[in-house]
């Protein structure tokens, strides 16, 4: 709860205004009553009209009172725990943007954005919950206590009875009924899991006739579902009319007694009704405290899950910014580098890589699936850290500067191209905002992109669905390089950026890029050895090393990996 | 939900005049349920009606229970009015013998109330599962006699929804929302009885203050209804932002882009806060005011109700009572709007779960249909015709024949029909017109089960189950032996990479066997093909998510077993097909041109033109 000392400090004022408000609203509760047993008692047993009339009017106030108070408390409640929400979430969306992706990958992306979704609400819920009836609960309990017993104390020991074995009811009700709702709820899980991968599958269980056997395991854990969601059901059947039948009890008692004590002229009429009211409302706060417990348990593991993002340090470390050096622009140095996700232990990604990409060179990368070419293109950019060795761009060690120097130099292709909602206009830009349309055509013409787009309906003002629903595959690896280039960068890198693009298409970026900008870097990851055969220089790899460096000619002659590819795509006689 | 279980509990015990005894259930299931309309409510209520069947009985009890419980619960405020009556009848004087009867009949009353609650819980908890089981198989028993075409339509999330959501909703409905609307209707028309009879001049004054309850939950229910649809667009706004952002973080993280996101973020973030802030300010307005209208009828009640004692009309025991009443009237009251909203939703629900269960299913096999023994593989497309919607043909006029044990591939750009033929050709859709024939005779004459067990598919995406992976390759043959198993694998060449891992065979995979990569995914496919046996292989873009290296290694594999098997292959790298004995050349939905590789090339035609836009460079390179 470290983190949240922050929010303390801000909202902490509030919060307890909201809990004197709270206190006030509950004190006008309890004295209701008190007073009701008097208009019965004094008023009404001695016929005194006037009294009834003031008593009532006492009554009339204090529940305006009560209402104000409430008033006050919710309006103080809702700000604080919706602007809490909301600056929680902003924050946990910050830090989540200025992670490295190493600590990021150490969380599923999926649960990131539950964590900025359903936990923020969950936490949220709580403090909301907490001003509301984390203090009513407890108060309310001792509050009635102090009247009942004011009251009348020897009656009131009927209470050191019934409260306990209500409190224990409760306890048990949540002891025993908590971990039956979480068995329910792995199953529900479970069965939602074969559903899932039955939808999936579907078209395999139909190819091989296997509706016997999903059925047969569907029923098992329906059939599983059915039983555990009955227990669980029975539990609390038992325990509501149990803790019911015990406040009920602690009334008749109340009753007979305080009928005696009446008699001896202890008690009237009255106080007997006053107290019975008491009792129930102390029953009502044992149930409102185990509430209170149930928020606190389902927002812990929200908390946990906040803070652990909260937690993450991360692992880039800089010194500074460079300035702008005019010597060299769009040079690449790999350096003997060794790399490897995560832990150490792992099996290394790449090994012993060194290689230059000078200015204006257009270098191919290309090697079996897992060979390393997409982590040796993420280094560039500084996505990742070496495990040793060094990467440096324009000279300079990606290690020692800010990765926004580096990337400012960098147009990126990744190999998902993903587009973000908006127009294609918006797309485009997003490479740098302040593109003129000008630019923006230009860089959609090399990317041979323009002539579709404009062949839209609404052109360059399309709207994108979520994930670039409306285009195809090779469309939105043309919008993606469109991006890129008109950022202007030194260094342009492509990873396997077009392979949904046919190769005459393919052909032509090349070209176009080729006659734009003479000095800008490329790198060329590609699965299709046609995307690269024409390149500069080619890069071989094969499981994290390089096996062979040169123009395709030479390859032909030097490497055997590269070979194998060529044959495996264009065939021996060719 | 969570936040209106509290308001609910929180409204009790600032109630002042709790003095009736105390009903209530523990696990109240009021959520703040968006509000959606069943087209049809009664139709659809009368045919969950029917899926009670059994449980009609289980029901009948429930209900009567139910009744003498609600007619217990009324009498339980009027008891303790007549002991307070025997307290405050004469002054000082209890009345022992009237007490006595009256706390015997009260503790008979609790007892039997308490008996009677915990027997509806019970078999509610029997019944309702049972029936939701019960719907939930007949509804996944359905899927089974779905065509294919059924699931291309609907997206996946959308009918896990029906199967989970909408039958949870259902199952809301019938334990709960029914019980409830029941016993609070039965609670109001007692409640306002009682109170009739106790005293009808205090009735008309807490008639009042109802009114203006059930005013006052209109006004703000209209006004936060508004609000929450608000909230919940902002909310589908920031949703997809955080969706897209972080899923997108390298992209973010490429183009320097953080602080632009965190700034979009921040802006819709705040917006949502706004609408969420109003929204719960009024909807939190909603309790206390109720709360104060209420304790303002009760001090009504005081005032008036002392008035009427003092001149002896009413007895202080009746003040109690009618209190109590009055609660009971109220609180149900209230909660009515909520509860049928609940309702409601059910029964959308259901609707929605209906409307699968009417889905048009597969047709039946022909009733003298032939089981498919042996079958040869001799395939035969006549004038073959195809709309997967009467309005767009797909495929137009299609007629070829693959010989037993040839080999027929099928390229052309995407969208041109391709995958199409293989729906025929394995019935998981009908032609519209022409036929198809299988040894000679049409498949819509051999049984579905057959006809399906001939063929041996491998699609793009390896669809692999959760479970090991000898269950994984078995699935097409469960009682094959380990021996089998491993000869399979063997002949797809993914023995060597099972045997790698740390529990070979008995290797666990996760859904989609996410922790292979896709080429060992593709072996197991492969494999898993290999074991069922089939007569006829159909390989569809089976190598296209594999680099070709690794294709090399598969492609093996993939000649091994079309040997001997009738077999079609989709592919669009068209070196993988180089080898067929036929190719069929598709395009908007017609074969365009047929003829193995050398025939196709010599012919100079579209063919031709594909194969060499694929090596243009090269041609240029040799030139």
């Amino acid at each position: 709860m470290k983190i949240f000392s922050h929010y303390k400090k801000k909202y902490g004022a509030k919060f307890f205004l909201a809990v004197f408000f709270v206190m006030c609203e509950t004190i006008c509760d309890l004295i209701l009553p008190a007073i009701l047993s008097q208009i019965i008692d004094v008023g009404i047993a001695g016929k005194n009209m006037e009294y009834v009339l003031l008593k009532g009017g006492l009554m009339l106030f204090i529940t305006a009172l009560g209402a104000i108070a409430a008033s006050a408390r919710n309006v103080i409640s809702s700000t604080v725990s919706q602007k809490f929400g909301t600056e929680l979430r902003l924050d946990l969306y910050k830090k989540i943007q200025t992670l490295s992706l190493e600590n990021i990958e150490h969380f599923d992306k999926a649960s990131l954005v539950t964590r900025l979704t359903n936990d923020v609400t969950q936490i949220q819920t709580l403090v909301n919950g907490l001003m509301r009836i984390f203090i009513k609960g407890p108060f309310l309990c001792v509050g009635s206590l102090i009247m009942a017993i004011q009251l009348n104390a020897k009656l009131a020991s009927i209470l050191a009875v019934v409260i306990p074995i209500v409190g224990m009811l409760i306890f048990m009700n949540m002891k025993m009924g908590f971990p039956l709702f979480i068995k329910v709820q792995q199953v529900l899980d479970q069965l939602n899991g074969v559903m899932r991968e039955y939808l999936s599958g579907v078209r395999v269980v139909k190819a091989f006739n296997r509706f016997d056997y999903e059925v047969e395991k569907f029923n098992k854990v329906n059939q599983e579902l059915q039983l555990k969601s009955v227990k669980a059901m029975r539990i609390i059947s038992v325990f509501g009319p149990g803790i019911m039948l015990t406040v009920n009890f602690g009334i008749v008692i109340v009753l007979w007694f305080g009928g005696k004590y009446v008699h001896l002229g202890e008690m009237q009429a009255g106080h007997i009704i006053a107290f019975i009211n008491y009792m129930t409302q102390i029953l009502f706060s044992l149930l409102l405290i185990s509430m209170v417990f149930n928020m606190f348990v389902r927002a812990k593991a929200s908390t946990e899950r906040v803070n652990e993002v909260f937690s993450q340090v991360n692992t880039m470390k800089w010194d500074h910014y460079p300035r702008e050096s005019t010597a060299i622009k769009g040079r690449v140095d790999f350096q003997n580098v060794y790399f490897s996700y995560g832990k150490i232990a792992e099996e290394a990604v790449l090994k012993n890589v060194t290689m230059t990409c000078l200015p204006g060179e257009r270098i191919g990368i290309i090697g079996s699936t897992g060979s390393g070419k997409s982590s040796l293109i993420q280094l560039i950019p500084r996505f990742y850290d070496v495990t040793s060795g060094s990467v440096k761009v324009n000279g300079e060690d990606v290690k020692d500067v800010n990765p926004k120097w580096i990337r400012e130099k960098m147009g990126i292709v990744p190999q998902q191209s993903i587009l973000f909602t908006g127009t294609v206009l918006d797309n485009i830009k997003w490479g740098r905002e302040n593109a003129t349309a000008e630019e923006i055509e230009t860089a959609a013409r090399i990317a041979q992109a323009h002539d579709f787009i404009i062949a839209l309906p609404e052109g360059y003002q399309t709207k994108v669905g979520q994930g670039g629903v409306n285009f195809s595959g090779g469309q939105k690896q043309r919008i993606a390089i469109a991006r890129a280039i008109v950022r202007k960068p030194e260094i342009l890198i492509l990873d396997d950026a077009t392979s949904a693009v046919d190769v005459l298409t393919e052909e032509k970026i090349k070209e176009a890029l080729k006659q734009y900008a003479e000095k800008l870097t490329c790198l060329i990851v590609a699965q299709r050895i046609v995307s690269v055969m024409d390149l500069d220089r080619i890069i071989v790899l094969d499981q994290g090393e390089i096996v062979g460096v040169g123009k395709h000619s030479e390859l032909m002659e030097s490497s055997e990996v590269y070979r194998e590819i060529f044959y495996s795509q264009i065939g021996k006689e060719m | 939900m969570s936040q209106k279980d509290e308001q609910k509990t929180e409204r009790n015990p600032s109630s002042s005049d709790n003095v009736g005894g105390i009903r209530g259930s523990l696990s109240g299931r009021r959520g703040r349920v968006p509000i959606v309309k069943p087209k049809n409510f009664l139709a659809t209520f009368k045919r969950l009606w029917h899926y009670m069947g059994k449980e009609k009985n289980v029901l009948a009890y429930i209900l009567l229970f139910l009744l003498i419980e609600s007619f217990l619960t009324l009498l339980g405020p009027y008891l303790i009015g007549l002991s307070i009556d025997s307290m405050a009848a004469s002054n000082g004087f209890v009345d022992f013998k009237a007490l006595e009867i009256v706390v015997m009949a009260l503790i008979l009353v609790y007892v039997a109330s308490g008996i009677l609650t915990f027997l509806q819980g019970w078999l509610m908890a029997g019944m309702s599962q049972r029936i939701i089981a019960n719907i939930r198989r007949v509804l996944f028993n359905k899927l089974q006699s779905l065509p294919i075409a059924f699931f291309d339509i609907h997206p996946h999330g959308e009918l896990m929804s029906r199967l989970s959501n909408d039958i949870d909703n259902i199952s809301g409905t019938i334990s709960q929302s029914t019980i409830q609307l029941l016993s609070g209707s039965i609670m109001i028309v007692g409640s306002l009885t009682m109170m009739m009879v106790l005293s009808p001049f205090l009735t008309a004054v807490n008639l009042l203050t109802a009114c203006l309850v059930i005013l006052l939950a209109r006004v703000i229910a209209n006004k936060t209804s508004t609000l929450f649809k608000e909230q919940q667009t902002q909310l589908g706004r920031l949703n997809s932002h955080i969706e897209e952002t972080i899923s997108g973080i390298q992209l973010v993280k490429a183009f320097n882009h953080e602080d632009k996101v965190i700034a979009a973020f921040d802006d819709v973030n705040m917006k949502l806060c706004e609408v969420g802030l109003k929204a719960q300010i009024w909807s939190g307005f909603l309790m206390p005011l109720m709360n104060v209208i209420n304790n303002f009828g009760v001090a009504l009640i005081a005032i008036i109700g002392g008035v009427l004692a003092i001149k002896s009309i009413i007895t202080i025991g009746v003040i109690a009572s009618f209190l109590s009443y009055s609660r009971q009237f109220t609180r149900p009251l209230n909660d009515l709007a909520n509860v049928f909203n609940l309702l409601q939703s059910g029964i959308a629900g259901a609707e929605r779960v209906f409307e699968i269960l009417d889905e048009q299913e597969e047709t039946g096999d022909l009733p003298n249909a032939m089981v498919l023994k042996n079958p040869k593989g001799h395939v035969v497309f006549e004038n073959v015709s195809f709309g997967y919607r009467p309005d767009v043909s797909i495929l137009k006029n299609i007629s070829f024949l693959s010989t037993e044990g040839s080999s027929t591939a099928l390229v052309g750009p995407t969208g041109a029909g391709k995958t199409t033929i293989v729906n025929l050709v394995t019935r998981f859709y009908d032609v519209t017109n022409g036929r198809i024939l299988i040894d000679g005779i049409d498949i819509r004459e051999y049984t579905r089960d057959s006809l399906r067990r001939c063929f041996g598919i491998v699609l793009q995406d390896a669809y692999l189950f959760s479970g090991t992976i000898s269950e994984n390759i078995k699935y097409g043959k469960p009682d094959a032996t380990d021996e089998e198993v491993k000869n399979a694998a063997k002949m797809a060449n993914a023995h060597r990479f099972i045997s790698m891992l740390p529990k070979q065979y008995e290797t666990q995979l996760s859904e989609n066997g996410a922790n292979l990569s896709q080429g060992q995914r593709q072996l197991l496919a492969i494999t898993r093909a290999i074991l069922a046996k089939p007569s006829i292989l159909i390989l569809d873009e089976a190598t296209s998510s594999i680099d070709t290296r690794t294709e090399l290694h598969i492609q093996d594999a993939l000649l091994k077993i079309m040997q001997g098997h009738t077999s079609f292959i989709i592919a669009h790298r068209l070196n993988t097909i180089r080898g067929a004995n036929n190719i069929l050349v598709i395009d908007h939905g017609e074969i365009v041109e047929e003829g193995n590789h050398d025939f196709l090339i010599q012919n100079e035609g579209v063919y031709y033109q594909m194969f060499f836009d694929q090596f243009k460079i090269l041609r240029e390179y040799r030139v």
